[in-house]
């Protein structure tokens, strides 16, 4: 049965407010999708300086058991980060780890109203709209790299990275995953795992921002096509900003378009967009690095959810799907993709 | 079973998807339920062929395994593989096949990571035999997403 949030939603936004007088919540509602956390939409009403005021929220709180184990602070100070620089985002507004008010840490943003998210598993997600879209959808990934890490405070209370450590980091991780969530032996990530380790990338012209999960379906759009909300920024952290690029690319979403990445704009015309707002080159030799490294952490990221849904910590068929279908996707893709780059190597 | 379990599922799929999510007010169950749905049709494909899958997938990696305990010069990975390749599938209950599955799996990481470190004359021809393996039985589990348009 829904729990009613709505009266302790409201005791802790009056809190967060003291100017503000009758605060009341109305229309709580929890969406689908951000496997990584509950998300819940809301209005919230109040009066404030003899004035009623009214705003849409979005509440995320962390959840009993999710796709991803993440910080929630680092997704908040990644907005806070993004803001104000004129990136598409929500703007963040109250993080609390205080598990008095709704059980569990949870944070609240503004709510984009009047949009919707394009499914990853269809493959014209923007319609009409894709060429527009993906213009945008690979622009904004170049800006995010463009922007100071440290300048915008996105790498406030993160552990400092070298370039050439980026790739050992990153692999170190989610093999980890892999290691600890695994249900059955995974041959394939495992030579992935070997391959990857055998042929380190080039590093990095510099540490950048790294999204970390951006994809078809992880940012909003309104009617006119604009992009108004790039979304779920849990995965976040320091590292080579072709992580991402090859992430957007990877071909689980939009059915393996590989050469329109995510239903969107053409391959070509995507990296051009991504190398003029980022005022970087995309190296072939770190970028095949990184998709495959990427096809390996969704293999990581589905497994740790499939474990999550049998070991009975969730009942969210959110995290089963992806345990069946996406892992089906990335171990073919990357059975293929492995087969041909040991065959080169042989030979 | 009549009717047959796949008819059932792709029905069930159906009234899920276009009769019950469509009438559901709660923005996430309505969610749910169309996640579920898909699952649902998926698992019509995977009853029927999920045996099949699994004794094919078993039969080959311990046909390579026979291959491949002729090759390799280490005594204990040899002898390894040369006990399961003998091995057969006792029963045809998709759990026994899983767990024949994953013990088979394990020992062909083993034999996978041995050839790759192998500069022997037979490393790369085995080595490209095990890719071989991974592909076929990759393909063979392709799981068909529903046409929802």
């Amino acid at each position: 049965m829904m729990e009613d949030l709505a009266p302790r939603i409201a005791a802790y936004l009056a809190h967060r407010m003291p100017a503000a007088s009758h605060v009341e919540v109305s229309g709580v509602s929890r969406i689908p999708g951000g496997a990584s956390r509950e998300t819940y939409r809301l209005t919230a009403t109040w009066e404030e300086g003899g004035k009623k005021m009214r705003r849409p929220l979005i509440l995320r709180r962390d959840p009993v058991a999710s796709l991803i184990e993440t910080e929630r602070d680092v997704e908040f100070n990644a907005y806070r980060a993004f803001h104000p620089t004129g990136l598409p985002v929500p703007e963040p507004l109250f993080l609390e780890t205080d598990l008095k008010w709704l059980d569990r840490p949870f944070f609240v943003m503004e709510q984009i109203e009047n949009c919707q998210a394009g499914s990853p598993f269809n493959a014209a997600p923007y319609g009409a709209l894709g060429e527009k879209v993906g213009r945008q959808f690979w622009t904004h990934l170049g800006r995010i790299a463009a922007a100071d890490p440290a300048k915008t405070g996105f790498s406030a209370n993160m552990e400092a990275i070298a370039p050439d450590a980026c790739w050992k980091h990153e692999l170190d991780k989610w093999e980890k995953v892999i290691d600890e969530d695994e249900l059955v032996p995974q041959p394939i990530a495992r030579a992935a795992i070997r391959w990857l380790r055998r042929n380190p990338p080039p590093p990095p012209p510099r540490v950048t921002a790294v999204h970390g999960d951006y994809r078809t379906g992880n940012f909003l759009f309104d009617g006119e096509g604009e992009i108004r909300a790039i979304l779920d920024w849990e995965m976040c952290h320091l590292g080579d900003p072709l992580e991402d690029v090859a992430w957007a690319a990877d071909p689980l979403w939009a059915f393996q378009q590989t050469e329109r990445p995510g239903g969107m704009i053409a391959r070509a015309e995507a990296f051009r967009l991504w190398e003029e707002a980022s005022g970087m080159k995309i190296d072939p030799v770190r970028l095949r690095w990184w998709e495959v490294f990427n096809s390996l952490k969704g293999l990581a990221i589905w497994i740790s959810s499939g474990k999550e849904y049998q070991s009975g910590a969730s009942s969210d068929p959110i995290l089963a799907f992806p345990s069946w279908y996406c892992t089906d996707v990335h171990n073919r893709v990357l059975a293929h993709r492995l087969a041909a780059l040991s065959k080169e190597a042989r030979s | 079973m009549k009717p047959d379990v796949p008819v059932v599922m792709r029905g069930l799929f159906g009234t899920m998807l276009m009769e019950i999510a469509p009438n559901l007010t709660a923005e996430y169950s309505a969610g749910s339920i169309g996640i579920m749905s898909m699952m649902i049709f998926m698992t019509a494909e995977e009853y029927d062929r999920a045996a099949e899958i699994r004794t094919a997938e078993n039969a080959e990696m311990r046909a390579l395994f026979a291959e491949a305990a002729g090759l390799v010069e280490d005594a204990g990975l040899k002898a390894k593989l040369a006990e399961a390749a003998k091995e057969k599938d006792a029963s045809l209950r998709v759990s026994a096949l899983d767990k024949e599955n994953a013990a088979l799996a394990a020992l062909l990481i083993e034999l996978q990571a041995h050839v790759e470190d192998s500069a022997a004359p037979h490393a790369a021809g085995l080595e490209a035999r095990i890719w071989d393996y991974l592909v076929t039985a990759a393909d063979r589990r392709k799981l068909t997403f529903p046409a929802l348009g």
